[in-house]
């Protein structure tokens, strides 16, 4: 009996492991492809230029809701209000903040409330007012704010902002994210490159944890140096570059980061916008709109972009990082319990038969695959059936394979045109890799188990406070970046590599 | 004791079978691990010496940029801003070039950036004559033609980019051989320099292909063109044929209509009304309508007024945008915008009809003030707002 159990077991773990590493081998050519796709066409001075230039441009409303934001939101404000784009507003929304978030934003900008005739095209809590700049600045004049009672997720508060945006396509953000100064040109290009109808499109976002910012620009984008963040960092470009370019690639990405992507504003509105009561809102808005567009039998596109158009602070401390992660479990869980008919499902094309089948397996199922795995083998060690040499060969195997997928990674990053000024800088990703499968892989692993059991527990979560450093008062260490020559402007072209 | 020397091959399959027999006494379990991790630690290997190749070329290349810009950038500058027209020999001296001055690939490649430099700090004050010879100095069409006659893609797409930014001379005939090309990309930037620079008719591809795909990035692409174009005197194209292009391209309809409001061509009117009063389809309808309305073509009011009823809530918000452009002062109009605003039911319609009779002269504020006075409780918000000069309503949606 026991020996039939271990030989199932061993199957079932052969083949897992098999389609997991196949998977990643599949997903890391796609991704090879695409990037050469975008090498080959794409020159990001050229198209800068080309848009400045026309007045076909299409505005992009960036929607960013703040809560209890008062040490960071006016940099930060100031910082979306200073992109380089020819039309685009930026939509504050207050939900309901406790401390002088509002105030500070009236004062600083120079607002007044308006009476502005809300429609509610999707439900949320109750909407203030609306306020907007008497002050002459034409950069100021971008700037809404809309003021509404407090509706405890950030999908709630994305609602409201878009309830109020006036353009074709809208970014939703995070108040505390750093944007590139180029980023809506690039998030727009594919929507104006492609022949069908692009719902979104998902752009790179990496840790601003060790950058150097200052008023809310980037100045120097370093990868963090401490430990939590860097794992962090690793991770996302690895999801990024080669997952969800993958993913993009076959027009089957699951997932528009909710730190930075675009959004068409007349689909996410049909499709009902973002779910109030979701811990993923930002993969279920997507699956939203693909149902939406599945069912009404139309094309869709949605894209991934290479470039690094983001930072984000990355949990610092192991308490923060824990009730992110736990609340990301969570999200998935419930995100499958939401959509569980479009999973498999071929209505929903490739993103219901392919990626949501491919997620639930390997992303929702690995975790417990894994707690199952680490029993089982100690299980195995109580018998006194474990073969020692087995285990270490294959975790020797899989430990390089590993260490192959940082590698590729630091290859496209590079390729595609690297945030990082020093390439000096990818040694801090060659150890994060080195010490990740010992060290965040277990703490992951565990976070993500616990969340399912508080979701089937039923407990009560609440959206935590990020605990911020504030990126931007970091100073640089070393001398200051001199000014470059017109040349090495970011608008330089791409030479050959 | 006899010794055997093995050859070269012999000792490398030597080493190989011990390997082999070796690997051949594990489980099968432990071979396949062994495989894959040795596979794995190859391609490790061949990716790290890739990347530290590539970093040092890179660098290398970057150096050779900063190194032409300190050596040239003041010197093109020198040539390009001249007023009077410079002889080549002239442009050598000044540039300091050797004499049989002869360019690699690369070479070439690192001055495109100190060219565009040079370029963009002008601007206007650019010697359009001087500019040429300094690129022909610096054998860059040469270059350009290579570059689109090679076999690489990224060069042949980099090159027309590179052309278009720098305004550089091409022959006609190499940048035609792509106008058909199967890679749509390569065939939109083969177009587009034919577009810009042509000299003749070049827009003929356009009203004859009828495979022609005409993405929103085009749309942008030959806008600039066009531009160009008319900055430079060339031939501008005739957009009416491109409306009555057959078989029609909606995408294209639409772009030509738009072009003839941009470039505000008010001799085209007519034909865009009698196209108008034709039209079905919503999207080429509205641009016609746009067009009309900012060409301020007055003839075109009645036609509005008689589609406004049976139009869907989109075409009523561009048509009411159109008699608001227009703005002839006749009662019957804003009798009719009034009248409207009280049967609709789309709020962004209600929007937009309001704003227009705001800003409908006096005639149209009377109406306003009229329909304010009769307003519930639901519709007081809508006045309100339009009265707020801080909120632009015009993009309201």
């Amino acid at each position: 009996m026991l020996e039939t159990f271990d030989t199932i077991f061993s199957y079932f773990v052969a083949i897992y492991s098999t389609i997991v590493l196949s998977s990643y081998v599949a997903m890391a050519i796609l991704a090879f492809l695409e990037h050469r796709k975008h090498y080959t066409y794409h020159d990001d001075a050229y198209t800068i230029d080309e848009l400045k230039k026309s007045p076909y441009t299409p505005g992009i409303s960036i929607v960013a809701p703040a809560y209890n934001e008062e040490k960071t939101v006016i940099t930060n404000v100031k910082s979306l209000l200073s992109l380089d784009y020819p039309d685009f507003e930026v939509v504050i929304v207050n939900d309901g903040s406790k401390d002088k978030t509002l105030e500070l934003l009236i004062e600083n900008f120079d607002l007044v409330k308006v009476p502005y005739a809300y429609v509610e095209k999707i439900k949320t809590k109750p909407f203030r007012g609306l306020y907007k700049t008497k002050s002459d600045n034409p950069s100021f004049k971008r700037l809404t704010v809309v003021d509404k009672v407090n509706g405890g997720t950030k999908a709630d508060a994305s609602n409201a902002g878009i309830n109020v945006l006036s353009n074709k396509f809208f970014v939703c953000t995070d108040v505390d994210c750093v944007l590139d100064q180029y980023a809506l040109y690039r998030i727009i290009w594919p929507t104006m490159a492609s022949t069908r109808r692009v719902i979104a499109v998902s752009a790179t976002m990496r840790m601003s944890n060790g950058s150097i910012v200052e008023e809310g620009k980037m100045v120097d984008a370093r990868p963090p140096h401490s430990l939590i963040p860097l794992f962090q960092d690793l991770e996302y470009t690895r999801s990024f570059l080669i997952g969800k370019t993958a993913l993009a690639r076959i027009n089957a990405l699951q997932n528009v980061s909710g730190g930075f992507g675009m959004f068409d504003r007349e689909i996410a509105i049909k499709a009902g916008g973002y779910d109030g009561d979701s811990f993923a809102e930002d993969m279920d808005i997507v699956a939203r709109m693909v149902r939406y567009m599945c069912d009404t039998g139309e094309d869709y596109r949605i894209v991934q972009i290479p470039e690094t158009c983001c930072w984000t602070e990355g949990p610092s401390t192991l308490k923060v990082l824990s009730r992110q992660r736990t609340r990301w479990g969570r999200g998935l869980f419930q995100f499958y319990g939401v959509h569980r008919d479009m999973v498999g499902n071929r209505n929903y094309r490739r993103y219901g038969a392919l990626t949501l089948t491919y997620v639930f397996f390997f992303e929702l199922l690995a975790p417990v695959v894994e707690l199952i795995g680490y029993l089982s083998v100690f299980w195995f060690f109580l018998r006194g059936a474990v073969n020692y040499h087995t285990i270490w060969i294959a975790f020797l195997g899989l430990y390089i394979f590993a260490q192959l997928l940082t590698m590729v990674i630091i290859s496209y990053d590079n390729w595609v045109g690297t945030s990082f000024k020093k390439k000096t800088d990818y040694l801090w990703f060659v150890m994060a890799s080195l010490l990740e499968p010992f060290l965040y892989h277990p703490l992951n692993t565990y976070f993500s188990l616990r969340g399912y059991w508080k979701h089937i527990l039923g407990t009560q979560m609440v959206w935590g406070n990020m605990t911020r450093k504030g990126v931007q008062s970091a100073k640089p260490v070393g001398p200051k970046p001199t000014t470059l020559a017109p040349m090495q402007q970011p608008q330089q072209k791409k030479p050959d590599a | 004791m006899e010794y055997y020397t093995l050859s070269r091959y012999a000792y490398w399959k030597y080493y190989f079978l011990i390997l082999y027999y070796k690997l051949e006494e594990y489980p099968e379990s432990v071979r396949v691990w062994i495989v894959f991790g040795t596979i794995c630690m190859l391609l490790l290997v061949l990716i790290v010496v890739g990347n530290a190749c590539r970093t040092f070329a890179h660098y290398r290349f970057t150096r050779l940029i900063q190194h032409n810009y300190n050596n040239y950038f003041e010197k093109m500058k020198t040539v390009a801003s001249q007023a009077r027209t410079l002889e080549p020999g002239e442009i050598t001296e000044i540039l300091e070039l050797p004499k049989n001055f002869k360019m690699k690939e690369k070479q070439n490649r690192s001055f495109v950036p100190t060219l565009l430099a040079v370029r963009r700090e002008l601007g206007s004050s650019l010697s359009r004559t001087n500019w040429i010879r300094l690129t022909q100095a610096l054998k860059m069409p040469a270059y350009f033609e290579s570059q689109i006659l090679s076999r690489s893609i990224r060069k042949k797409v980099q090159a027309f980019k590179d052309v278009a930014d720098l305004d550089a001379t091409l022959k006609e005939a190499v940048a035609s051989r792509y106008i058909f090309a199967k890679n749509r990309k390569l065939q939109m930037h083969a177009r587009l320099h034919q577009a810009r620079f042509g000299t003749s008719y070049p827009f003929k591809v356009l009203e004859e292909d009828p495979n022609l795909v005409f993405t929103d990035e085009m749309v942008v692409k030959y806008h600039n063109v066009l531009v160009y174009r008319q900055k430079n005197g060339l031939t501008m194209p005739n957009f009416i044929r491109w409306c009555n292009r057959v078989p029609v391209n909606e995408e294209l309809r639409i772009f030509a209509v738009n072009e003839i409001r941009l470039f505000r061509r008010k001799e085209d009117c007519a034909e865009l009304l009698s196209m108008l009063i034709g039209s079905r389809e919503e999207a080429f309808s509205c641009a016609l309508i746009r067009a009309l309305g900012e060409l301020e073509y007055l003839p075109a009011e009645k036609e509005f007024c008689r589609r406004y009823l049976s139009a869907s809530f989109t075409e009523r918000q561009v048509l009411a945008e159109a008699i608001g452009a227009l703005g002839s002062g006749n009662p019957e109009v804003v009798q009719f915008l009034e009248e409207d605003f009280l049967q609709t039911t789309d709020y962004v319609t209600r929007m937009v009809l309001l704003r227009v009779l705001y800003r409908y002269g006096d005639i149209g504020r009377k109406a306003y003030t009229r329909l304010r006075e009769g307003a519930t409780p639901e519709l007081l918000p809508y006045f309100v707002h339009i009265e707020c000069d801080l909120i632009d309503s015009r993009h309201y949606a």
